[in-house]
């Protein structure tokens, strides 16, 4: 039932020091295969290290219910991209979708003047290092371009006024979608609006962003991307998405179309399916050493299948919407049965080792909140220079390298609970321990989630849980 | 209080006078004093964000450490409170929300700033050391805190940043009704609880 740990590759980048050593290679840490968790979490057609045809299949497959009439041969298309897809498993699997994509309008319309434009957050450099790394610049005959939030906008006229786009995104007589469905920062989504989500955020211009995440409130800055996507600006030159469906198992298959209210059901049904009862297992986990070893920040790192930010807020259940938890926008925090209170973390993370991590996303609470282990100097220089971290060092302390920081995690946290974040899908990265009580606890979080949480879930948005067992996820 | 320990500078040799830095920078630290001149750094405006040397299409920018560390805050305590307040609560913002969530800012340092006399982005960006990391959720409430103490807010050129605020409370109820299923009421009740 466990077996070794393989964590998932990590790209070369400007915002993180390679690490020396990776916490799958420690002694006792194995590999609990989600399988054996809960049988029912969507199986995969993709794991890291299969073949990348398996997707160019799936592509190719989604891609025939899409109507590509409207391409002309002269015509200027551009595919958008975000940073986070090529994050998945190494990122192989959203770039094969992405090619495919190109061949495929290529040969049906003839359009040859297909354009990538690779979208980004806070780390501006990402883009440029993404096109070299994956090759996209020759895959586009040097037509792959990084689209940053601080660059030149555009406006787009809105049911709520002037909302503004990156020009680049838009620059083309169509767009094409090439997104996923992966859980990350479910705390904004909350499963509202999610495949049109990039309008608001990847595709969009600085202020944008901001409106959504700073002037509407933890359920409403979805409305930002639904105005935006219903434009007469976007809609005349829409024309379908495409998706890598995951579940924590990996890469569950590829849907496209122009009806995004569908695909917004499917990847709603399947997020459910998936991410539910591994989300509500982790709730259950009273003490633990996280351990962070992947490509990304830490927020949106992934260990099996599922990000750390959905651990940071495990104690909450965020797929309900009558929790109202945490915003930046209002920078407030609201439990359940109280008042409000800044936003804190999971109390049950004890101790947080830093193996690897990129820069690019504030979070200084992680440190404020967490004894928090830096491994290496090297790591621990970029973070004490980030400015989006200004203070995050006075808080964290360097330990020479990972076995050391593990060893004083041990005695800060007193628990052999460890769980790592390697970018693993289809098995979580642990210590046998944990992985103990993980196993036992299952059973009972399986029958909650089927019988109490998944139905109020689906109900909440005006879903009749009986569509679940119909939806083909 | 905000610590900024770098500040930007430019290899001339490098630089080909394309004027990206100066469209990204949240402080106009970073300048091109005409056409065709070589990029300009003013260095005690600049908050060492990594925008000008993240953009430059040429590595001609990059970010060294300062002589001596900039310290720049306002204390709220140094405006009478009731103002602070008044101020905060008129655009729609609670004077302990977060403004910056890099340097941990809070809303009412901003007010502060604005009812000590800022009247622009850039200026309460310098007053307060805010905007100096991802530089972009800030730009939100700043805007909304100068535009309720009554500052006619003016869009500079190029995009630096463009002039739009549009919040839960300015969707009016048709909108509402046409978008069904995304909160806005319940939502602006959670903050009229707080």
């Amino acid at each position: 039932m466990l077996k070794k740990a393989t964590p998932s590759y990590i790209r070369r980048s400007v915002y993180g020091p390679e690490p020396r050593k990776r916490a799958a290679d420690l002694p006792g840490i194995v590999a609990l295969e989600l399988r054996n968790v809960f049988p029912d979490i969507p199986k995969e057609i993709y794991l890291e290290g299969d073949d990348p045809a398996i997707i160019r299949e799936a592509t190719r497959n989604a891609l025939k219910k899409v109507n590509m009439d409207r391409i002309r041969p002269s015509d200027k298309v551009n595919i958008l991209s975000s940073q986070y897809g090529f994050q998945i498993m190494g990122g192989e699997a959203y770039t094969e979708m992405i090619k495919t994509i190109k061949e495929t309008v290529e040969e049906r319309t003839g359009c040859r003047n297909i354009r990538l434009r690779v979208t980004t957050g806070f780390r501006i450099r990402e883009p440029n290092e993404i096109i070299k790394h994956y090759g996209l610049d020759k895959v586009f005959r040097g037509n792959a371009a990084a689209v940053r939030a601080i660059d030149k906008g555009v406006p787009i006229e809105t049911d709520i006024g002037t909302l503004y786009g990156v020009a680049q995104v838009y620059d083309a007589d169509w767009i094409i979608q090439a997104h996923h469905g992966e859980l990350r920062e479910l705390d904004m989504h909350r499963m509202i609006n999610r495949t049109i989500k990039p309008f608001a955020m990847a595709y969009a211009r600085m202020e944008t962003r901001a409106v959504a995440h700073m002037n509407f409130g933890p359920r409403s800055s979805n409305f930002i991307a639904k105005v935006i996507f219903e434009s007469e600006f976007v809609q005349s030159r829409f024309t379908f998405g495409c998706f890598l469906l995951t579940s924590p198992q990996g890469i569950v298959g590829v849907d496209a179309g122009s009806d995004l209210d569908a695909l917004e059901r499917k990847l709603m049904l399947l997020g459910f399916k998936s991410y539910g009862k591994i989300r509500e297992l982790f709730s259950e986990v009273r003490e633990c050493i996280a351990v962070l070893d992947a490509t990304g920040e830490p927020r949106y790192m992934i260990g099996g299948g599922m990000t750390f930010g959905n651990v940071t807020e495990a104690e909450l259940d965020l797929f309900d919407l009558d929790i109202l938890p945490v915003s930046l926008g209002f920078g407030l925090y609201e439990r359940p049965a109280g008042g409000p209170r800044v936003k804190s973390i999971n109390p049950a993370i004890k101790a947080l080792v830093i193996n690897h991590m990129w820069l690019g996303v504030p979070q200084l609470e992680l440190a404020t909140h967490i004894p928090t282990f830096v491994v290496g100097k090297d790591l621990a220089n970029l973070l004490r220079d980030d400015p989006m971290n200004h203070d995050f060092m006075r808080y964290a302390v360097t330990a020479e390298n990972l076995e050391t920081a593990m060893e004083f995690a041990r005695r800060i946290a007193k628990t052999d609970n460890v769980v790592v974040f390697d970018g693993s899908f289809g098995a979580l990265t642990l210590s046998p321990p944990l992985a103990e009580q993980l196993l036992e606890r299952a059973p009972e979080v399986s029958r909650r989630v089927d019988k109490q949480l998944m139905p109020k879930w689906l109900r909440q948005r005006g879903i009749d849980p009986d569509e679940l067992a119909d939806a083909g996820v | 209080m905000v610590e900024i320990r770098f500040v930007a500078q430019v290899d001339k040799k490098k630089c080909t006078s394309c004027g990206a830095c100066q469209n990204v920078c949240p402080t106009e630290a970073i300048l091109l004093p005409r056409k065709r001149a070589k990029a300009k750094v003013f260095g005690e405006k600049c908050v060492g964000c990594p925008n000008c040397s993240g953009v430059c299409p040429v590595d001609a920018i990059t970010m060294v450490p300062r002589d001596e560390p900039m310290i720049l805050g306002v204390d709220p305590k140094d405006v009478d409170e009731a103002q602070v307040t008044k101020l905060c609560v008129k655009a729609h913002l609670h004077p302990h929300q977060w403004l910056c969530l890099c340097t941990t800012t809070r809303v009412r340092e901003g007010a502060a700033a604005v009812l000590q006399g800022a009247k622009t982005p850039e200026e309460v960006a310098l007053m307060t050391g805010t905007r100096s990391g991802c530089t972009v959720y800030c730009l939100q409430p700043t805007l909304r805190l100068l535009k309720a103490h009554g500052v006619k807010v003016i869009q500079p050129k190029g995009y630096r940043w463009y002039d739009t605020t549009q919040t839960c409370w300015d969707v009016s109820e048709e909108i509402i009704r046409k978008y069904p299923g995304h909160f806005l009421e319940e939502d602006k009740e959670v903050f009229r609880k707080v």
